[in-house]
């Protein structure tokens, strides 16, 4: 029953769920390991040193090591992979469509007339990968898409034309 | 006055007034402090240190006065003010989702009001403390729905109500027809003077009047506490004591707030059809008015408290753009709790076309979701006691604490069941329902041109059992409004009746693809 493969969940009454259309780029697998790493290194790296040489830390710790550890090499080795193989998107005329998550799945739809703003960000690891993150806001925080390690190309052609078509389209506001 | 930033618009202060109420102030606060100095051989000092805080309190309203300057432009309203950290504030009248004002016991004797004026973020509302009234008024009819654009400007501009009907739009004037929709009924007082709470209303003052007393040496508690024979019984029957003693106090003194404010209560509709908006009045010492925009309006809601599911108890608020659902709650509240029945009747003219959405019968979610929350019942205390037994097991914690998290299973178990029966969703008309809440099950009925995004979730399990939870992102009220755990073909079809354009781009008929 585990299926890593993308969508489609249990088909219903003569009704689909489409996923979106354009997958990531593939660094974004590179890119959510390296940005994993350095968390599970200091995290588990300064609580084993203080179970280490803090003995009387050690009736606490232990049972915390025991299930962090595991946690952390699963997010490391598996979850960018997971995700990437999961995570969908797309941009139209009408509307911005995302698919995210991994264990628990998420898909999100916003209205081109309800996007209030359209913004690019690229971090540092994003950089030097040639990577991008779109986030599209609109009046209510949780209908916020954040596309997450796009090619820095395809993000500026996609935000370009999300801000001509979000002009041309005046939307009622809310 | 300061030189203005542009000429065709003055700044405008608040009411001299205010220095009056601030020397009265100050007045007040020296003679408290004289009284404390003489009243006995030692200084009283509660009664300096209120003095020295009300002293305080006055300069800094008397420095507020004379650094606060507003305007109101055709195209937004301006505040600035601050002294050592200046602040300037623009909001675009466009913005502007309510205006209302109120008024504490003591400006009010002078002619002061309060206006807030909201645009639905904190960060962008405005409240001028100390208009005369006049000005509060001719504020209030500016910035309201239908109010012309270039502000009146004669400074003190009268307001008989047979003034001349030469403005631009002839419904500013105080003359605005008004259809009541409802004022306080006797009834409703006892619906809302029994709550949980009731106790704790008596002790805050009591605590308050045991602190007051004690310098004069008065010890209430001792004098309690010999009354009541604290001594000869044992704690359970001292505790069950007090709350019998406590709980009628606690109702009087619950009667008592409610009716001060909700004294004269009037819901009503005010303005010609293509502007009007909701209005509530309500207040013995401290009047509050409340207007909504019904241009804003996007919904309503009932919040029915578990504990009076048997009298079927309900709270009305109504969903509109700029106004949160929590937080600003005396602006989205427009009813106290009432029955069902009757807010039922209420809520179809609250809502300016009429119709009855809360009352349309839900579909229910599938079985699964029942499931699901017993399992989570159940499995919330196993895991906080594997963890406390792991803790156990590792020398941290004594061994005999591990079971603890599984006494709460009776509490969680049935607060399941009921969570479960909450759940439930339809189409009605033009807008869309929602219903869940344990403690509080909480309907909403949200106008369908109101959603603004959809967010589907879907867990492993839920994946397995063929469920999804719905999210309807909104400007409105809440901003967000989950409908937990329908079965996907449940879930589809909610999305694609709610907003069919919209749901044609992703959601394919079976067959097709």
């Amino acid at each position: 029953m585990a299926d890593t493969s993308p969508p489609p969940p249990a088909p219903a009454g003569g009704l689909r769920l489409r996923p979106p259309r354009h997958r990531l780029d593939r660094r974004f697998i590179v890119w959510r390991t390296l940005q994993a790493l350095p968390w599970a290194v200091g995290v588990l790296g300064t609580l084993g040193a203080i179970y280490g040489y803090a003995e009387s830390t050690r009736p606490w710790l232990g049972p915390v090591l025991l299930v962090a550890g595991p946690i952390y090499a699963v997010t490391i080795a598996v979850m960018p992979t997971w995700r990437y193989l999961v995570h969908r998107w797309e941009a139209t005329d009408d509307a911005v469509y995302a698919l995210g998550g991994w264990l628990t799945r998420k898909w999100q739809i916003v209205p081109i007339s309800r996007i209030q703003s359209i913004d690019t960000e690229i971090g540092l690891i994003q950089r030097f990968l040639g990577l991008a993150t779109v986030t599209v806001t609109t009046a209510s925080s949780e209908g916020k898409i954040a596309i997450e390690g796009l090619d820095l190309r395809v993000a500026e052609e996609t935000v370009d034309r999300l801000r001509e078509v979000a002009a041309a389209t005046e939307g009622d506001a809310t | 006055m300061s030189a203005p930033a542009s000429v065709e618009e003055p700044w405008r202060r608040l009411s001299i007034r205010v220095v009056y109420l601030d020397l009265v102030r100050v007045a007040i606060s020296l003679a408290t402090g004289y009284l404390g100095t003489v009243l006995g051989d030692d200084p009283v000092w509660p009664l300096i240190a209120g003095s020295g805080a009300g002293l305080l309190g006055a300069l800094g309203d008397l420095v507020r006065w004379r650094t606060t300057r507003y305007r109101i432009t055709s195209r937004r309203v301006e505040m600035r003010s601050g002294w050592l950290a200046r602040k300037h504030r623009i909001v675009a009248r466009d913005r502007i989702r309510s205006v209302d004002s109120s008024a504490r016991l003591l400006p009010r004797l002078f002619g002061l009001r309060t206006v807030h004026i909201g645009s639905g973020e904190s960060e962008s509302s405005f409240k001028l403390d100390g208009l005369d009234h006049q000005h509060a008024v001719r504020l209030q009819q500016e910035l309201m729905p239908g109010s012309a654009p270039s502000a009146t400007r004669e400074p003190v501009a009268g307001q008989a109500p047979s003034a001349t009907p030469e403005s631009a739009t002839p419904e500013t004037e105080a003359g605005d027809p008004e259809q009541v929709i409802a004022r306080l009924r006797r009834e409703w007082v006892p619906l809302n003077v029994f709550t949980v709470w009731s106790v704790f209303a008596a002790a805050s003052p009591l605590f308050g009047l045991h602190w007051l007393l004690r310098p004069v040496g008065v010890d209430l508690f001792g004098i309690g506490r010999g009354l009541l024979g604290w001594e000869s019984r044992g704690l359970v029957w001292n505790v069950v004591l007090v709350l019998v003693i406590a709980y009628p106090i606690g109702v009087l003194v619950t009667t008592g707030t409610f009716l001060i404010g909700y004294w004269n209560f009037e819901l009503v509709r005010k303005g010609t059809p293509p502007a009007t908006a909701l209005v509530t009045r309500r207040g013995l010492l401290n009047t509050q008015t409340v207007q909504r925009t019904d241009a804003r309006l996007r919904g309503i809601a009932f919040a029915e408290p578990l504990a009076w599911r048997w009298l079927r108890l309900t709270e009305t608020k109504v969903i509109a753009t700029g106004l949160r659902q929590v937080g600003e709650s005396a602006t989205s509240g427009v009813l106290p709790r009432i029955r069902l029945g009757e807010a039922r009747d209420l809520a179809a003219k609250i809502l300016p076309d009429g119709s009855r959405p809360l009352e349309k019968a839900l579909h229910r979610h599938p079985r699964g979701a029942l499931v699901r929350r017993l399992g989570w019942a159940v499995y919330g205390p196993a895991l906080a006691s594997g963890a406390l037994l792991l803790f156990g097991h590792a020398g941290a914690l004594p061994g005999w604490v591990w079971p603890l998290p599984l006494i709460l299973v009776p509490l969680t178990v049935p607060a399941a069941v009921v969570a479960y029966r909450s759940l439930g969703h339809g189409l009605a008309g033009l807008y869309l329902v929602v219903r869940r809440g344990v403690l509080k099950r909480r309907t909403v009925a949200l106008q369908r041109r109101a959603v603004i995004g959809w967010t589907l979730e879907q867990s492993i399990l839920q994946r397995w059992g063929g469920r999804m939870t719905v999210g309807v992102a909104t400007a409105a009220g809440g901003r967000y409004y989950p409908a937990p755990d329908m079965s996907v073909e449940q879930a589809l079809a909610f999305v694609s009746g709610a907003t069919p354009e919209l749901a044609r781009r992703f959601i394919d008929p079976e067959g097709q693809a």
